[in-house]
């Protein structure tokens, strides 16, 4: 049986690599677990900021935050079954796709623990879903912030991540209402689809640079749409003439708010995204409730509205946009 | 079987030594062990409570179906692998999900729902794999390219019959029960996921086809020449692939009550992963069902393992890749020779 030892010792020093130098001392206190989308990315990499913040600042709570390797709702959804079992008290969830998720986010509340999800107002098994804006007045805000640099007037566009990103559609709808209010401004060819993709955003702002040669104003969807739109602007020497303001994250556009080939971003800052989620988390296992117009005590969640959502639960609605330019972008390091 | 190791003839005798006379079982086996001990170790006696046992296996399937289908793939030889699993999965879902809604409603017969439900994703498998069938046996196309095809192909048909968005199910008992419940303390669809591995040891062992998948895989040109139905037996293998990939389909949408095409995106490479490890030869010919079934649970116990100490799954990832190493080395060294080489006085000359 000499193989025998030989493969004794080398699964259990496997098992001792793979177990060694973690923390496993869990404080006696309430642990909630934070599961994001995909691990690695600086969206989240923010996020857990917050959530790592919430668990020092608040004493008697433990905070974690999980992530698959790959954005696949599989694995996310694994990744739950792991937490239901290891017992702990309460999940915050950022679901890849909301309705993957409905089968084991049911089975965690079943056992007794407190459910909060993010970006999912479409989820039934949530007890408090929570969303950083209402998606139409955010659209309708980037709308507002072109009009003042178009002067209010001229021809404008919007762009979208794909017509199947509901968010996204919602945001342009919202821009083409509040442009509504101002005569002077003509929506032309909307919602473009950039399918995510800085180059295809390129390509359609060029594109559309030749078809009309008098547009004033891009409204971007996705957080790489002001990316292309501003490299197409950059090239035609254009930047600086033309509007540009959308989603985008500080880090990558910086660039392009320096050149004046985007104008201004908007975003919602994921750290307090983090620390809002755990602190509802924190409220339901005290077993308080959420009322309309209640101060979380997190910058944009000050006086949140409650709605009814799909299923049992509620929906939380903040005002947490974040208006970025040229002068403040390098103040999120994100 | 034709692929015995050398050292059995050794211990031809004994009972026991023959048990143990495959290293990648023994390995496997110790790995399963051990992961457990050492899971409980550092995260306490929840890892071995009921309710997580029943949640990690619980969790096998999905992944371990996809990986007996590899496996077969694998075994029949001329770079066979099978890389439309989890997408012949999806699609076999979503049609059953789509179809069954027309003619009977979840609400008023969940039990005909349910069945028809199995049945038609069953029967989305099974044309799923005899096309694949098709295209490598008589087509002649090679199997990696030929699965990558049909994977786009089954892909794109689900992403095109719901413009892209999740298929909701909603809460259907049954479906829901055939996904989560459990008998005796067993999750059912882990003792599906047994019964039907159990079943596949059975036809492999004791079947003529059986018997041609191995020789074939072996060598294709032998086999032909031996009147073994080199068409036949792989058409059947890809087609039973199918079979399993629906199965698999069919217990992803019970437990998440919901059918997408892009579920389970990273499944492919991890259900090879699982078949690497488990020592079914890449070449064809040899491979043991009962390693694959190991491979997959070692596999979802270091996993588990990982999220109970809050470690990263980026580590995850490195871990698997390091196990899978190891069983390679495992599999390819030979201990006991090593072992005679270097105390040979321990061994007397018979």
């Amino acid at each position: 049986m000499s193989f025998t030892r030989k493969a004794v010792a080398c699964a259990v020093s496997l098992g001792l690599v793979a177990g060694a130098g973690f923390a496993l001392a869990q404080s006696g206190g309430k642990t909630i677990s934070t599961v994001v989308k995909i691990t690695g990315e600086t969206w989240f990499n923010r996020m857990e900021e917050g959530v790592k913040a919430f668990g020092v600042e608040t004493p008697g709570v433990t905070t974690t935050q999980y992530g698959p390797p790959k954005a696949d709702a599989a694995l996310q959804g694994k990744i739950i079954e792991d937490l239901i079992a290891k017992k702990v008290d309460a999940i915050t969830v950022v679901p890849m796709d909301p309705s993957a998720l409905e089968g084991v986010l049911k089975r965690a509340m079943d056992r007794g623990i407190k459910v909060v999800t993010h970006e999912a107002d479409n989820a039934k098994n949530t007890q408090v879903d929570i969303e950083a804006f209402d998606n139409k007045e955010f659209g309708a805000r980037f709308n507002e912030r072109l009009a003042k640099c178009m002067g209010e007037s001229g021809k404008w566009t919007s762009f979208v991540g794909s017509l199947g990103s509901l968010t996204h559609v919602q945001w342009a709808d919202g821009g083409a209402e509040n442009a509504k209010k101002y005569p002077g401004m003509t929506l032309v060819d909307a919602k473009n689809e950039s399918f995510n993709d800085a180059n295809k955003a390129y390509e359609k702002a060029k594109e559309l640079l030749r078809k009309h040669p008098d547009i004033k104003g891009f409204q971007g969807g996705s957080a790489i749409d002001v990316l292309g739109i501003g490299r197409a602007l950059e090239e035609a020497g254009l930047q600086g003439k033309i509007c540009v303001i959308g989603l985008g994250l500080p880090r990558d556009s910086g660039k392009f708010l320096e050149s004046g080939a985007i104008q201004g971003i908007g975003f919602w800052d994921p750290k307090d995204a983090g620390l809002v989620m755990n602190k509802v988390a924190k409220l339901l296992l005290d077993g308080k409730e959420i009322t309309e117009g209640m101060d979380l005590g997190v910058p944009g969640y000050n006086k949140v509205s409650v709605k009814k959502g799909p299923g049992k639960g509620i929906i939380v609605v903040g005002q947490a946009w974040i208006d970025v330019d040229k002068n403040n972008y390098k103040d999120y390091p994100f | 079987m034709s692929t015995q190791s050398p050292q059995k003839e050794l211990a031809a005798n004994s009972f026991a030594a023959r048990l143990f006379a495959d290293r990648q079982l023994n390995f496997l086996l110790l790995t399963n062990v051990a992961v457990l001990a050492a899971a409980t170790l550092l995260a306490g006696a929840d890892f071995i409570g009921l309710y997580n046992l029943q949640s990690m296996a619980a969790q096998v399937p999905e992944l371990g179906l996809l990986a007996l289908g590899v496996m077969l793939a694998m075994i029949s030889g001329n770079g066979g692998i099978d890389l439309s699993g989890i997408a012949l999965a999806n699609l076999s879902g979503m049609v059953a999900g789509l179809l069954t809604a027309l003619v009977v409603s979840p609400d008023e017969a969940p039990l005909a729902y349910t069945l028809m439900f199995l049945g038609i994703a069953i029967g989305v498998g099974l044309i799923g794999g005899m096309l694949n069938g098709v295209l490598i046996a008589w087509a002649g196309l090679t199997p990696i390219l030929a699965t990558l095809g049909t994977q786009l192909l089954f892909t794109g048909a689900a992403v095109v019959l719901t413009n892209g968005s999740a298929l909701r199910l909603g809460y259907i008992e049954p479906l829901d029960d055939f996904g989560n419940a459990t008998m005796l303390g067993v999750p059912l669809c882990f003792a599906l996921f047994l019964a039907i591995a159990g079943l596949i040891t059975v036809v492999l062992r004791f079947t003529p086809f059986g018997v041609h998948l191995y020789l074939l895989g072996t060598n294709a040109k032998a086999a032909r020449y031996a009147g073994i139905a080199s068409q036949r037996v792989i058409f059947l293998t890809y087609t039973v692939c199918g079979i399993l990939a629906s199965v698999a389909g069919a217990i992803i949408a019970a437990r998440t009550s919901s059918v997408k095409w892009d579920y389970g995106s990273s499944y492919v490479m991890i259900a090879i992963l699982i078949v690497v490890a488990a020592g079914v030869r890449p070449e064809g010919g040899y491979g043991r069902l009962i390693c694959v079934v190991l491979s997959a649970t070692a596999l979802q116990l270091l996993s588990s393992m990982f999220n109970f100490l809050d470690v990263s799954n980026f580590f995850r990832d490195c871990a698997w890749g390091l196990m899978l190493l190891i069983f390679l080395a495992v599999s390819r060294f030979d201990a006991r020779a090593w072992w005679q080489a270097q105390f040979p006085a321990k061994f007397p000359a018979k």
